[in-house]
């Protein structure tokens, strides 16, 4: 395929050596920061991430406006929870975040309640903490739970063993439920069988309704009817525990420092009358909800742009997967040639993102996904992004941008979209 | 210009991309070498996936969220 021709492309080369690893780590590294506490949607954090990447948008020149949305029943640990068991003969702390977690489905109870452990489906319910045996789901355990003090589930940790964290998921049941290490489950399911094993703890965890607020910045227009990219990737993430840092560096300030990068140089290295806009969404780790409400807004659009969405720049393993949806087939194309020229290997995978909010609304657009180090726990810290990963990630975004505006016309041709 | 330049690109036809989209599991879920998908469900919501879907393998990021999503039904994202 050669539809580009071999004398522009030295513009396209100048633009992608301009590219800075370290200019998107020390990106990474502030919104990883404590004072951003973890960028959960609705928080104090968030907001001061999204002040901050506002801030950056109008310095590189872009006109700036937000957008809030609410979120319903964010679920938010707003204590440190206390878990200790005893088989008898000792007692055994356990640790928030590697060995116990709050399970989303737990109801909120702030007290320590304490009882004998017993197993659900076997042992008597009433004035017990029930241990869910490995093949039963919570939705069984319930079944079993009448009268219970509360329900104890096994839950696998990542390999540095931590809990990982999730905003979206169960809806809140009646009893306290504790996530424990699938490490611990099979002592704690021994202790129980063999009697005399107590279980003591709480769970502190309520819902809150929230606004989030997605940062939207123009920093070209489009001539009527021509091509217009729009660029995004959420900033919020999971957010602290009490005591309990999680950074979010790979997921998901990868892929706004990308992001970042990319409209810096496609700024000032587009054609004149291709329009550029950018987009860091909020609430995706609480169900892509920034991305459904700005979708939303762009689905009757006159002239709807082609979406590239980056979701985890940290940790490239062979490949960068790539979900597609709505009319992109020659976004795809253009795409696969950008890889081609910058060396990037590309996959058909799940990119499980906003990228689908998009899709969904009619949009032609792109999920760019290229690994974490970490996923929702403390783990994922700016020193495990790989600057070397971000810089792949960038180039190949700012020559899908680039290469897609220096032909436009394949975008609806090259395949029969219908734009 | 040269296509071949690098060992860049999809290895093989891009359009898959397009047939991944539908599969449940959470947001921000790893990428893969090699991928088994189920089909897309249309009944399913664009992020969050249905029960079955949370059930299949390779639908989710983790055994951990998985596991919660199969418990509730409700699939997970975020």
């Amino acid at each position: 395929m050669t539809t580009t021709s071999q004398t522009a492309l030295p513009a396209l080369d100048r633009l992608l050596a301009d590219v800075s690893g370290e200019r998107m780590a020390a990106t990474v590294a502030t919104l990883a920061g404590e004072s951003f506490a973890g960028r959960r949607v609705g928080t104090t954090g968030g907001g001061a991430a999204r002040a901050w990447l506002g801030q950056h948008l109008v310095d590189l020149g872009a006109s700036v406006t937000t957008e809030s949305f609410p979120v319903r029943d964010v679920p938010e640990v707003y204590a440190v929870p206390t878990a200790e068991w005893s088989d008898g003969s000792a007692t055994h702390p356990l640790a928030f975040g590697r060995d116990i977690a709050v399970h989303l489905a737990s109801a909120d109870v702030a007290d320590v309640r304490q009882g004998p452990l017993g197993v659900a489906g076997v042992d008597e319910p009433a004035g017990r903490w029930l241990l869910a045996p490995v093949a039963m789901t919570l939705t069984d355990a319930y079944q079993h739970a009448s009268g219970a003090l509360g329900l104890l589930v096994g839950r696998a940790v990542d390999g540095d063993g931590w809990h990982y964290t999730m905003l979206a998921g169960p809806r809140v049941g009646p009893l306290p439920v504790i996530s424990v290490s699938t490490d611990l489950q099979p002592r704690l399911l021994n202790a129980a069988q063999g009697g005399g094993a107590n279980w003591s703890a709480n769970a502190p965890i309520r819902r809150v309704d929230v606004n989030g607020a997605n940062v939207h910045a123009r920093l070209r227009g489009a001539a009527p009817g021509g091509l217009d990219v729009l660029l995004t990737a959420h900033y919020d993430g999971v957010g602290d525990h009490p005591g309990l840092r999680q950074p979010a560096a790979a997921d998901n300030g990868s892929g706004v420092a990308v992001v970042c990068e990319a409209a810096r140089l496609l700024a000032v290295g587009l054609p004149p009358d291709i329009g550029l806009s950018v987009a860091f969404l909020d609430g995706e780790e609480a169900g892509a909800l920034g991305s459904a409400h700005h979708a939303a807004h762009l689905r009757t659009a006159a002239n709807p742009p082609l979406v590239i969405n980056v979701d985890g720049a940290g940790c490239l393993h062979e490949a960068a997967a790539v979900e597609a949806g709505g009319p992109a087939h020659g976004l795809l194309a253009v795409l696969d040639q950008a890889a081609r020229h910058t060396g990037m290997p590309l996959v058909a995978g799940p990119v499980a993102s906003d990228n689908r909010r998009y899709a969904a609304a009619g949009l032609a657009a792109v999920g760019i996904g290229a690994g974490m180090a970490g996923y929702h726990s403390p783990s994922d810290t700016a020193d495990r992004v790989d600057p070397a990963t971000m810089a792949a990630i960038c180039r190949l975004v700012v020559a899908t941008g680039w290469l897609a505006a220096s032909d436009a016309t394949k975008l609806s041709s090259l395949i029969g979209d219908k734009r | 210009m040269s296509e071949t330049k690098n060992a860049g690109g999809f290895a093989g036809d891009p359009t898959a991309a397009l047939d991944v989209a539908g599969t449940g599991g959470c947001c921000g879920n790893p990428p893969r070498a090699s991928l088994s998908l189920p089909e897309p469900d249309a009944a399913a919501a664009t992020c969050c996936g249905t029960d079955a879907q949370a059930k299949a393998e390779n639908t989710c990021c983790g055994s951990a969220a998985k596991a919660d999503a199969v418990a509730s039904g409700s699939g997970c994202c975020g």
